[in-house]
């Protein structure tokens, strides 16, 4: 490759701090102020359906506020987290068309409250509901991308589809959010450790590991059959070690957060790259993370010439009780910055910068 | 997802023959009525019939079956629900309360269809005079 090195915005998406949240101990202003006074920014991402009441409506005082905290505290927007919710009534599935009328206030939104991403999901969604969106993103100035999560990769056919419609619709405005999940190298053991306190044996917890080594060896699942072998999988050991109970959690956790695919499958999307969900589940006593190779994908981006937001994704918090996010961001991101100026370049910490590397990143064509 | 949270400590209330508790959600962002799919509430093993519960959130209160459909209310993650049924209880002395709910995840269909989430939640506490 002979693109310029790239250089990511470090930030954080709240969703780290949802358990935080949850429990009432910061509400979205203290949220804000922690994210300020640590320097986890300067990228930050909300997820408008978790931290806005009412969401998709922002009135002008809601929205004013936001502008003006924000401004305060030096933080940038960097993806507003829409949702296409096509079984809000789960009776009966949305038409594309209804889709989009749905998803339009959400990118509305976005660009009220001054993000300039809106990220989309579920990945499921077909090129004709982007093509039918386009205008609002072009009417707004909002980057639409679409969030590439595990079981889904770089390189699966849905997502080859979807990047096929973007090159030919050829927009800067449609493209990718890389979520690193995807490309995990092992069971979490921090979720191994959350079974041990839920009671499991030392050989059910080896051998959940080995059968999810086995699925890294053999690789992402080419079909959804083959998705759904692999999730009966973890079932089943669960039955054969007598704890029938933690099977659907072994099965949705090993097959739908650790997604096994190598870190060169983004190579199949990397000029739609708009942003980054830097998805991680914990760091380990020296340091690291222990089941995401940071390290490999920040050297990844930045070989790629990546200059967009990178969010921290701390995903532990579902079962991690006894550690804070916020001491597993601060070690998230110490990973991260090492690892760029490994990587012949550095994260971009300061507001200024992050603004304008952020705001010509985006407007690169994706071709 | 953080089932553990579903009951709201100390929130058990009866007027003798219905008994309500608080519940938060399980999910980490707001959720439209209509996933609210099934319910299940009970002390101390004593199920509440399901015709008797009732669901009460942004000030509004509904039977399960009138959950169906609705749209324009929705489940905030830091906003606690009531939930209430018929369990005769006297006030005082300790007692399980135990909630089971069956959640639609609007943005999440399967080869299955629309994934639907099961948790729940057992604690004990104390009933206090509604």
């Amino acid at each position: 490759m002979t693109t310029r090195l790239g250089t990511p915005i470090q930030g954080v998406t709240l969703y780290s701090f949802t358990r935080a949240f949850h429990a009432r101990e910061y509400d979205l202003e203290a949220l804000l102020r922690k994210v300020a006074a640590e320097g986890f920014g300067p990228g930050v991402e909300i997820i408008g359906f978790s931290s806005i009441r009412d969401f998709p409506k922002v009135d002008d005082a809601f929205v004013g506020w936001f502008r003006d905290i924000m401004a305060e505290l030096d933080l940038v927007p960097t993806s507003l987290a829409a949702n296409g919710d096509w079984a809000v009534d789960p009776r009966r599935l949305m038409s594309i068309d209804e889709v989009v009328e749905y998803m339009t206030p959400q990118v509305e939104a976005a660009a009220a409250l001054g993000f300039p991403v809106a990220r989309i999901t579920p990945t499921g969604l077909p090129p004709e509901f982007f093509e039918k969106i386009l205008p609002v993103a072009e009417r707004t100035g909002v980057t639409l991308a679409l969030e590439v999560h595990a079981h889904h990769h770089g390189r699966h056919e849905d997502i080859i589809r979807l990047r096929d419609a973007f090159e030919r619709i050829d927009s800067p405005l449609l493209g990718f959010t890389a979520d690193w999940g995807a490309t995990v190298v092992g069971f979490a053991p921090s979720l191994l450790e959350a079974y041990r306190r839920r009671g499991a044996s030392e050989e059910l917890l080896t051998a959940v590991s080995e059968l999810w080594n086995r699925t890294y060896q053999e690789g992402p699942p080419e079909t959804q059959e083959a998705h759904g072998e692999r999730f009966g999988a973890f079932i089943g050991l669960a039955h054969q070690y007598g704890r029938p109970d933690l099977g659907i959690d072994f099965a949705i956790n090993g097959t739908g957060l650790f997604g096994p695919a190598q870190i060169d499958t983004w190579e199949g999307i990397a000029p739609w790259i708009r942003h980054v969900h830097g998805k991680f589940f914990g760091i380990d006593e020296n340091g690291e993370e222990p089941s995401v190779p940071v390290r490999g994908l920040i050297r990844f981006l930045i070989e790629h010439g990546y200059s967009g937001a990178i969010s921290s994704e701390y995903e532990g918090w579902h079962w991690n009780s006894w550690e804070s996010p916020f001491d597993i961001i601060r070690g998230e991101h110490a990973v991260q910055r090492s690892a760029a100026a490994d990587a012949g370049s550095r994260m971009i910490t300061d507001p200024a910068e992050a603004r304008a590397i952020l705001s010509s990143h985006l407007a690169q064509p994706t071709r | 997802m953080i089932p553990d949270r579903i009951i709201e400590q100390n929130t058990l209330k009866t007027d003798g023959s219905t008994s309500t508790v608080e519940v938060r959600l399980p999910w980490y962002r707001s959720l439209p009525a209509a996933s609210v799919s099934e319910v299940e509430f009970s002390v101390d093993g004593v199920a509440a019939p399901a015709d008797s519960i009732r669901w009460t959130m942004n000030g509004r209160t509904y039977r399960l079956d009138d959950l169906v459909g609705v749209i324009d209310e929705w489940w905030f993650p830091t906003d606690s629900a009531v939930l209430s049924g018929s369990i005769p209880l006297e006030p005082g002395g300790s007692h399980e309360v135990r909630v089971a709910l069956k959640l639609y995840i609007p943005y999440i269909v399967t080869d299955h269809g629309v994934l639907r989430i099961e948790e729940h939640n057992e604690k004990t506490m104390e009933a206090v005079a509604s």
